[in-house]
């Protein structure tokens, strides 16, 4: 009887964070584009619904109905495969995200999260960096040099940040001891925030820059790099596949804030606290500012180039991500922790 | 009038060489044998009392009836000396003539122009081969003899080109053997003519090892209409319409080059309030054409948000053209001897609205771009072209004032009355792309300075010319005089006829020098048209900038030599 309530509670909690989560992503464009119009001096959607509210359904209307092109010269099982390892990777990092604390329900105690894994954010690393794969094989299995270009910037981008992201939640994973997500959380209960209260502020930033770096925004938007490349990766891709790397970025960068939020921002704790079944606010609430930020600055930022980009991670993100975890020992001793 | 230092010295140097001088409203031309060409020229180069250091261009014209039908004309400048200088030589058909590419760096492409619009050769040239048409085309368009009407050609069939010639380098510059590593290393790179960053169709095919261009070869020619043979159909009024759509992001300083050239043709005066006119609309189109540049220029590095800015002001320049021209792309505004029309009422206030918050948003966009540490990153070092190089390659406007050399047709040759106004003319150091972007910040701020001047100069007065030879006669006059209404029949049906001569002119235009090389044969249609395009000379100039550096600066040198494909194909 246990495991049928285990299933349908599970059942329950994958359909809800999946429809929230492409009901954002779809919404996080829209989104997008009126706070980049704001920010532009222009509007953004405005024609259809009221305040282009159903601007996402038209585009993802007008997407499956394109012409579905794949060139000649493609690999053809690569080139299908490409996109949905993207956006499979991208989804299934909520898996192990803690969006609330544990609520009641007819005397059975659920914790909002669809899988509460030991090693959380093990897993959180290895899924996003398959995520990876998607691009660097889209790009090159186009036919495409533009695609090639783009999927060898991938990659070398991936290899670069994906250590510094890394090392940037050492000094989380060194003060909390666990890798578990949803403790990492509750040790931050009651404004014991990682990135204040134990001094993990500069490694929080440095963690934005990362996860910028890693989910392929300005101005670190090296694979897609319009200007240069053409659009890079993805230059080959129409209708629903193109549409399905578009989802899998959105997907992305909602996951990367929700992660930063849980690792350094204290989850869905709050400045003052909310009934369990309430908490998840906290967690949309903060998730949603960062997302903001990394708009924000696409407004902002000039694109730079290919070789600072690799220089900027290897020679000072990586140096100070590994100088951040001899300081948080550092803190540590001193706080006899 | 006393004949011009460099004359007296090549008459004393090559007494055999020099057959004839011309002098035509104040122009010194020297015809000299074709033979003599690259040792003359090199000794007007060279020669430090003359310092002809700067060619500003090379063009052909046919002559049929003549035994040696084609002239190939030089255009040499001093910077030293703020002189112009014409060569000619006459040449037959098959008669080759000695390259001067060894001399000035920026000969090179115009001699391949001539090579592919009179089919003239050039010994000593390292990449003779066609660069406004494609490899294959038949004839040579410039020719007089070549047919202007479609019935006069056969009909066209597109050649069967292998799928992967457009991959290709062409076959005189490709060479894997001397590359280290061999040939496994490199990718072709096809950038163009469809690509986001090239602005417009130039084609580029760059040499990659990684990412970084060890070799870039511009293609030219995809917005080739023929200009040139065009305007040698229509009369010397209409050939202004032409000019808008060069350089198509500024028109009015187009129409104000060509109309120049045709009134020193014919030497008439404009009119003080025409003159004040003209400079006002110029200014204003360059604030225009500049922002459009800022904005591309910024979108190609990514910093999206600076475009819609400099999209917001353009548009009110833009509204502005069009109360005053009433239209926003190709104003065809200025006439020959004057403007077409009087300023519309209010339109001073309106301009000065508009000087008065464009302050501000210029100190906007600096914000954003000039101390952001990515932008500086992007731009600063990239795409060097030194002081000399620059005046060895012959560049124009931003670009060369950008590698430090304060030159600028305004101050050099003051034309419609620039002499009056006071503005100053910025100069960059280093010679990269952030030196251009922020000479071009403040030519901006210059051409400010300059509007408010112009309209605070603006008197009453005529806005075109009363000279019978180039202005019709008014309505009244046409509707109560006889020889009145004669001549409007006559200019209208028969247009002006400048008398024999040629002439060459130019302006400072937001790209560069554009100049008109015009010869009259005494009838009512230019026999040559010849447009010197600053474009031209500074795409020349794009492989050597952008050798050795990432795909990623292309885009960036690109956007700061500033090209419009409508006047490099013209």
């Amino acid at each position: 009887m246990e495991l049928v309530y285990f299933l349908i509670e599970s059942i329950v909690k994958v359909v809800v964070v999946f429809g929230v989560l492409m009901g954002a992503v779809a919404y996080l464009t829209l989104a997008e584009r009126k706070i980049l119009g704001r920010i532009q001096v222009r509007y953004g959607p405005t024609r259809v619904g009221p305040f282009g509210l159903f601007q996402p359904i038209a585009d993802g209307i007008k997407a499956f109905f394109k012409e579905d092109l794949v060139p000649a010269k493609a690999h053809k099982a690569l080139f299908v495969a490409a996109p949905m390892i993207s956006i499979t990777a991208a989804i299934s990092l909520f898996a192990v995200i803690p969006f609330g604390a544990v609520i009641e329900f007819f005397g059975r105690k659920i914790s909002l999260v669809i899988a509460d894994l030991d090693i959380g954010l093990l897993y959180v690393f290895a899924v996003a960096s398959l995520g990876e794969y998607g691009v660097v094989l889209g790009g090159w299995s186009g036919y495409n040099k533009y695609g090639l270009m783009g999927a060898l910037r991938a990659a070398a981008q991936m290899i670069s940040y994906e250590i510094a992201l890394a090392l940037s939640v050492m000094g989380v994973l060194m003060i909390s001891g666990t890798l578990n997500l949803v403790e990492i959380v509750q040790q931050q209960a009651g404004g014991h925030w990682n990135a204040f209260y134990h001094f993990q502020f500069f490694p929080f930033i440095f963690y934005l820059i990362c996860a910028l770096a890693e989910i392929n925004r300005t101005p670190f938007d090296m694979p897609e790099a319009e200007a240069e490349l053409a659009c890079g990766f993805n230059i080959e891709y129409s209708s629903m596949k193109f549409a399905l790397f578009f989802m899998a970025e959105y997907a992305h960068l909602i996951a990367v804030c929700a992660i930063a939020t849980t690792l350094f921002l204290g989850g869905w704790d709050g400045p003052f606290h909310l009934p369990p079944t309430l908490s998840w606010i906290w967690f949309v609430a903060k998730t949603g500012v960062l997302v903001y930020v990394f708009i924000w600055q696409r407004g902002t930022f000039p694109r730079l180039r290919y070789d600072q980009i690799m220089r900027f991670g290897w020679k000072f993100l990586l140096p100070l991500t590994l100088a951040n975890i001899f300081v948080t020992g550092l803190i540590m001793v001193v706080r006899g922790q | 009038m006393q004949k011009d230092v460099a004359l007296r010295k090549l008459q004393a140097e090559f007494p055999d060489a020099v057959l004839d001088t011309i002098s035509f409203r104040g122009e010194e031309t020297v015809v000299i044998k074709p033979e003599a060409i690259l040792p003359v020229c090199r000794f007007l180069a060279s020669d430090p009392a003359l310092a002809f250091d700067f060619l500003t261009d090379i063009c052909g014209v046919d002559y049929p009836p003549r035994e040696k039908r084609f002239e190939v004309v030089y255009h040499l400048y001093s910077m030293k000396r703020n002189k112009r200088f014409r060569l000619k030589t006459a040449v037959a058909a098959t008669e080759p003539i000695a390259s001067v590419a060894s001399v000035w760096k920026g000969a090179g492409w115009f001699e391949r122009e001539v090579y592919d619009m009179f089919g003239l050769t050039f010994t000593g040239h390292n990449d003779l081969r066609r660069i406004l048409t494609w490899d294959g085309y038949e004839g040579h368009p410039l020719r007089k003899d070549f047919p202007v009407r479609g019935a006069d050609f056969d009909r066209y069939e597109v050649p069967a080109v292998p799928t992967d010639a457009y991959s290709q380098m062409p076959a005189s510059l490709s060479d894997p053997v001397s590359e280290g590593g061999g040939a496994e290393r490199e990718m072709t790179l096809n950038m163009g003519p469809q690509h986001p960053a090239t602005h417009g169709v130039l084609r580029l095919v760059l040499k990659l090892d990684g990412e970084v261009i060890r070799e870039a070869v511009p293609y030219l020619g995809h917005l080739h209409r023929g200009v040139e043979k065009l305007a040698e159909q229509l009369t010397y009024t209409q050939g202004i319409t032409l000019t808008d759509r060069l350089d198509y992001t500024a028109g009015i300083c187009n129409n104000l080059a060509y109309c120049l050239a045709v009134e020193k043709l014919m030497d008439i005066q404009v009119p003080k309030r025409a003159q004040y006119i003209r400079v006002m609309l110029a200014e204003l189109q360059r604030i225009a054409a500049h922002l459009l540049w800022l904005g591309t220029h910024a979108l190609d590095l990514g910093a999206m948000t600076v475009l819609f800015y400099c999209f917001r002001e353009r548009e009110e320049v833009l509204d502005i053209l069009e109360q005053v021209t009433g239209a926003r792309l190709t104003p065809s505004f200025l006439r020959i001897g004057g403007v077409a029309a009087d300023l519309p009422e209010g339109i001073q206030a309106r301009i000065a609205g508009f000087l008065d918050a464009f302050a501000g948003h210029l100190a906007e966009y600096e914000t954003l771009l000039s101390k952001n540490i990515i932008w500086l990153k992007r731009t600063k070092d990239v795409g060097v072209i030194t002081r000399k190089e620059a005046i060895n390659w012959g560049l124009a406007g931003p670009v060369i004032r950008g590698s430090g050399i304060e030159w600028d047709i305004r101050k050099a040759f003051p034309y419609s009355s620039y002499d009056e106004f006071t503005f100053a003319i910025p100069t960059g150091e280093q010679g990269d792309v952030y030196d251009r972007y922020l000479v071009r910040l403040e030519e901006m701020r210059q051409s400010a300075r300059i509007i408010r001047q112009a309209v605070r100069k603006l008197q009453k007065g005529e806005v075109r010319t009363r000279d019978p030879r180039v202005t019709p006669p008014t309505k009244q006059e046409a509707g109560t005089e006889i020889h009145a209404l004669i001549r409007h029949f006559k200019h209208f049906a028969e247009g002006l006829t400048p008398p024999r001569g040629e002439v060459y002119s130019s302006v400072e235009n937001p790209k560069g020098e554009l100049g008109w090389y015009l010869v009259s044969d005494g009838t009512n249609r230019p026999y040559r048209y010849r447009i010197h395009t600053p474009s031209f000379v500074n795409a020349a100039a794009l492989p050597s900038m952008i050798k050795g550096h990432l795909v990623a600066d292309v885009v960036a040198v690109i956007g700061s030599i500033d090209i419009v494909l409508g006047e490099i194909d013209r």
